[in-house]
C-alpha cells in the first residue's frame, strides 16, 4: 500500500523567488497531517501543486500513487479540496452547490443524493439546504465547503487554512467534523494552518518556512526535541528593556512589544527575578509548546499578515460592483 | 495498481463528462434567471431601439431625401433595424455572461471546477453553451416586437433565424471568454460595453444601410472610405446581414457569406478560448 500523499524533493519557483525548495514528506492513509507555517511559507503553493492547479518545477508529488503532473485528472478524483478562500457559488442554494459538485465529479444520482443528505446532516446545515449561499455566515460557508468536498469518493481531504477568519466556536465545530469524518470514512486529512493550538490533535506535524521543512514529527516529539521554555517580558521603560536585551544578549530577542528570553528551568527564572525584579512591568513563563517549537525553529512568531492586492477587486465586488453575483 | 488507476481515470465515461457540462450549463442559466438586472436590460434595450429609435427615424428613410430619390430599398427603416437589434441584444448578453468568468476567477469558484476531474474543454464548453443559451433567449425576446416593425414571422424564418442567432451567440460568448482571460483587473462592465459591444454594433451596417443599389465606387462617394472599410471588416456585419436575410429576406452580401463567416468566427474564438483555458 503506497502512501496517500507522497512528496519528494518538490521545487517551485515564481520568477526568481523560490517558493518550495526541495520539500519531501509522506502522509500515510488515514493519517491527520498538518503543515504548519507562517503566511508565505509555501503551504498554499504546496497544496496547489497537490490539487494540480500549479505545476511543479522539479521533484514529484503523488496522490494515492498517481503523479499529479502526469495524470492530473486521475489525481483529482481522489482529492477533496477546501480552499482558503470560499469557492462556492453564492447565487445558488446550498443544495444546488452540492448537486453541481456531484455532477461535475460524475457521482451517480442515487449515491449523490444519499451523500448530499448525509453530509448536510453532518455539518448541521440540513435545515438551510434551500437557502441561497450568500445568506450564510463565513463559518457556515466553510462547513458547506467541507461537506461539498466529500460528495464524491474522495479519500484525501486537503484543507487550506480551514479555520482562518472564524470565531472560536466555529473553529472547534470544524475540527469536530473533521474528527468524525476520519472515524466514519477513514479519510486522510492534510491541513495547512498557522494556528498553532489547532494542530495538537494531529498525528504528525510538518513545520515549514520559506519553502523548506524545518521539522517533522508528532506534536509530543516536536515539543521534546525543539520546545524551549521562554520568559515573556515587558520592561518598565525603554531603558530597562535595553538593559535586559544587553544583559541576556545571546538568548533574548524582541518580538513586537515583548522581549522573549530563553529559559533553562526554574532556577533560571528565580535568578532572573532576583536580578531584574525592578526592571519588569509584566512577566510570563511560557512552557514548551508548539508555539515555542515554532519560535525556536524559525526565530519568528506566527502572526497574521496584511491581505494581498487582490483584495481591491474583491472589495469592489463585495460593494455590489456590477454583474458580480 | 498505479496503472489501473491511470487507465480508468483517462477514459472517464462520456456520460460523466456530459453530466458535468450539463451542470455548468445549468448553473449559467440559473444565475441568469436570478439576475434581474440582466433581464431588465434584455427587455428595455430592444424596446428603446425598436420603439423609440426605429419608429422615430422610420419616416426619414423612404429612399428620398429632400425630394431627391437616392435609394430604392425594399424595406422600411424599422424592418432594416429589427435584425440588428436582435444582434445587439445577443451581443450584450453573450459578453456579459463571458465576463462573469472574471468573477468566477476572483471569487474562487473557478477553482472548484478546475480541481474537478472534468477536462478543461468540457468546462469551457459548458460555460459557453450556458452563455449562448441565455443570449439566445434574449435575442428571441426581440422577436416579440416584430409586429411593431411590420414584420410577418414565418416558422421557417424563425427556425433559420434561431440557427443563426445560436452561431452568433456562441461566437460572441467565446470572444467574451477570450477577452475575460486577458483582463487582469476589472472595474466594471461599462468598459466592455463601450470598448467591445457598441463599436462592433455601430460598424456592423446595423443602423445605417450600405446601399445595395450603389456600386463600390459610388458608395465611397457617399461614405468616407475608412467607414466602408470598417464595416466590411467587421464580422458582425455579416451576422446582421444573415439575420436580415432570414427575417426581411434581403441580403447586402452573398447569402452564403453570413453563415460561413459566423461558423468561422465561432470556431476561431472557441479555439483561442480553449487554448487560453487549457494553458492557464
Amino acid at each position: 500500500m503506497s502512501a496517500a500523499v507522497a512528496v519528494e524533493a518538490l521545487v517551485k519557483r515564481y520568477g526568481r523567488t523560490v517558493a518550495l525548495d526541495g520539500v519531501s514528506f509522506a502522509v500515510a492513509a488515514g493519517e491527520m497531517f498538518a503543515l504548519l507555517g507562517p503566511n508565505g511559507a509555501g503551504k498554499s503553493t504546496l497544496l496547489h501543486i497537490l490539487c494540480t492547479l500549479l505545476k511543479q518545477d522539479g521533484g514529484s508529488a503523488r496522490i494515492a500513487g498517481i503523479e499529479v503532473r502526469d495524470n492530473p485528472l486521475g489525481a483529482r478524483k481522489h482529492l477533496g479540496v477546501v480552499f482558503q478562500e470560499p469557492s462556492l457559488d453564492v447565487r445558488l442554494t446550498l443544495w444546488e452547490n452540492l448537486e453541481f459538485h456531484g455532477l461535475v465529479y460524475g457521482v451517480p444520482l442515487s449515491v449523490r443524493r444519499a451523500r448530499m443528505e448525509e453530509m448536510l446532516h453532518l455539518v448541521e446545515l440540513w435545515d438551510w439546504r434551500q437557502a441561497l449561499v450568500r445568506t450564510l455566515s463565513t463559518g457556515m460557508k466553510r462547513r458547506l465547503e467541507i461537506a461539498r468536498a466529500l460528495i464524491h469518493d474522495s479519500s484525501i481531504l486537503c484543507l487550506d487554512e480551514p479555520t482562518v477568519g472564524l470565531d472560536a466556536q466555529s473553529r472547534e465545530r470544524i475540527w469536530n467534523y473533521l474528527a468524525q469524518l476520519r472515524e466514519k470514512r477513514g479519510i486522510t486529512l492534510l491541513v495547512t494552518t498557522h494556528y498553532i493550538e489547532e494542530v495538537e490533535p494531529c498525528d504528525r506535524i510538518c513545520v515549514i518556512d520559506r519553502g523548506r521543512i524545518l521539522a517533522e514529527g508528532s506534536p509530543a516529539a516536536l515539543k521534546a526535541a525543539h520546545g524551549k521554555a521562554f520568559l515573556r517580558v515587558i520592561g518598565r521603560d525603554e531603558a530597562a528593556e535595553a538593559d535586559l536585551l544587553a544583559q541576556y544578549e545571546s538568548r533574548a530577542s524582541r518580538h513586537g512589544a515583548d522581549i522573549l528570553i530563553e529559559s533553562s528551568g526554574n532556577a533560571f527564572v528565580e535568578s532572573f527575578l532576583a536580578a531584574n525584579a525592578g526592571r519588569i512591568k509584566r512577566l510570563s513563563v511560557e512552557e514548551p509548546s508548539l508555539e515555542t517549537v515554532f519560535l525556536s525553529l524559525t526565530g519568528r512568531e506566527l502572526r497574521d499578515q496584511a491581505a494581498g492586492a487582490r483584495e481591491r477587486t474583491f472589495q469592489f465586488g463585495k460593494q455590489g460592483g456590477e454583474h458580480t453575483r | 495498481m498505479t496503472d489501473v488507476t491511470r487507465d480508468s481515470a483517462v477514459s472517464q465515461p462520456l456520460l460523466g463528462i456530459l453530466g458535468g457540462i450539463y451542470a455548468i450549463w445549468l448553473r449559467e442559466v440559473k444565475r441568469a434567471i436570478r439576475d434581474r438586472g440582466q433581464l431588465i436590460g434584455g427587455v428595455i434595450r430592444p424596446l428603446l431601439y425598436v420603439l423609440i429609435m426605429g419608429i422615430g427615424l422610420n419616416p426619414y428613410f423612404r429612399g428620398e431625401i429632400y425630394g431627391e430619390v437616392r435609394f430604392v430599398v425594399p424595406y422600411t427603416y424599422l424592418q432594416f433595424l429589427f435584425p440588428a437589434v436582435i444582434a445587439l441584444n445577443i451581443m450584450y448578453t453573450s459578453v456579459q455572461s463571458a465576463v462573469s468568468t472574471i468573477w468566477d476567477r476572483e471569487f474562487g469558484f473557478l477553482r472548484e471546477v478546475l480541481v474537478s476531474p472534468m477536462p478543461r474543454w468540457a468546462v469551457l464548453l459548458g460555460k459557453i453553451l450556458g452563455g449562448t443559451t441565455v443570449a439566445l433567449f434574449h435575442g428571441t425576446l426581440v422577436l416579440a416586437l416584430a409586429p411593431f416593425a411590420d414584420l410577418p414571422l414565418y416558422w421557417r424564418d424563425i427556425a433559420q433565424g434561431l440557427g443563426l442567432m445560436f452561431l452568433l451567440a456562441f461566437g460572441l460568448t467565446s470572444l467574451g471568454v477570450v477577452i475575460a482571460n486577458r483582463v487582469r483587473s476589472f472595474e466594471g462592465f461599462g468598459v466592455f460595453s463601450n470598448v467591445v459591444i457598441l463599436p462592433l454594433y455601430f460598424t456592423s451596417s446595423s443602423i445605417f444601410p450600405l446601399d445595395p443599389s450603389l456600386t463600390a465606387a459610388q458608395m465611397r462617394v457617399i461614405y468616407p472610405e475608412w467607414l466602408v472599410l470598417l464595416v466590411r471588416f467587421n464580422p458582425v456585419t455579416y451576422a446582421v446581414d444573415a439575420l436580415r436575410g432570414a427575417f426581411v429576406h434581403y441580403h447586402q452580401f452573398a447569402p452564403s457569406l453570413g453563415p460561413l463567416i459566423l461558423v468561422g468566427v465561432a470556431a476561431l474564438c472557441f479555439g483561442i478560448a480553449l487554448r487560453d483555458f487549457t494553458r492557464s
